[in-house]
């Protein structure tokens, strides 16, 4: 005999939990994400770009003066060892002081420095 | 130094000073320094361009004494700055705008980046640039 009020009805649906967003819904998120990383990124290479201009335009706006001064120390340093040349050969005949031992009329900076 | 080598004073500064003012030493001796660097170009004997180079140096000091006179104070933030910050320009942004300000008051100075890309803010004036030091 059936109880009163009848059977309770079966318990066939399943009873999960929510189990999050769906597959598409992350990986929507997911690119968007990148997206928005990769966009700034791409904006990061550019200002670091200006970033590296601006430093190289500094240094250039320098180098006439640091170059003048360094100039000016080592025409000092070649007059003073000319004058040594001359000193220290004036007792050779036929020396000439200061002539180059290359064959080649271009300047280039000197391989033996006097400190 | 031979007695014909006309006497100047050397600058006597050291970098983090010089890289503050670097902007406003390329434009204020703009003809100097070009003409200095054509000069080079022409030889690179260190006597050949003692002239031009004395100009150079000159024209530098006249500017650094001008700074000194008007925007002391401001210069002295941003060098400092600069001397802490790795001589970075971009951990230094409000002590160099304060420092432009002024000689652009002042002096009529302006800082200009060659080569900049055309319809784009040059990136010492970029309000929230995505490199800024990441201590406040």
């Amino acid at each position: 005999m059936p109880p009163p009020g009848g059977f309770e009805s079966v318990k066939y649906k399943r009873n999960l939990p929510l189990r999050g967003p769906g597959a598409y819904a992350i990986l929507g998120g997911v690119t968007a994400i990148c997206a928005y990383g990769f966009y700034r990124l791409g904006k990061g290479n550019l200002e670091r770009r200006e970033l590296e201009r601006e430093k190289v335009w500094s240094r250039i706006h320098l180098v006439p003066l640091l170059t003048a001064e360094g100039d000016r120390d080592m025409y000092r340093r070649q007059q003073a060892a000319l004058a040594r040349e001359k000193a220290i050969m004036k007792d050779v005949p036929g020396w000439e002081a200061g002539t180059s031992v290359y064959n080649n009329p271009k300047y280039h900076t000197p391989e033996i420095v006097v400190l | 130094m031979p007695a014909d080598v006309p006497h100047v004073e050397e600058v006597g500064v050291t970098s983090a000073p010089l890289k503050s003012a670097a902007f406003f030493i390329g434009a204020y001796c703009k003809e100097y320094n070009e003409d200095f660097m054509l000069c080079k170009n022409e030889n690179r004997e260190p006597g050949h361009c003692l002239k031009e180079g004395r100009k150079v140096t000159r024209c530098t000091i006249d500017l650094i004494t001008k700074m000194r006179e008007h925007c002391l104070s401001q210069w002295d933030e941003h060098w400092n700055c600069l001397e802490k910050k790795n001589q970075e320009y971009y951990l230094c942004r409000p002590a160099e705008r304060k420092l432009n300000a002024c000689m652009f008051e002042k002096l009529g100075l302006t800082k200009t980046i060659p080569g900049t890309p055309t319809g784009q803010k040059p990136i010492h004036e970029v309000e929230n640039p995505i490199y800024k030091p990441i201590q406040k």
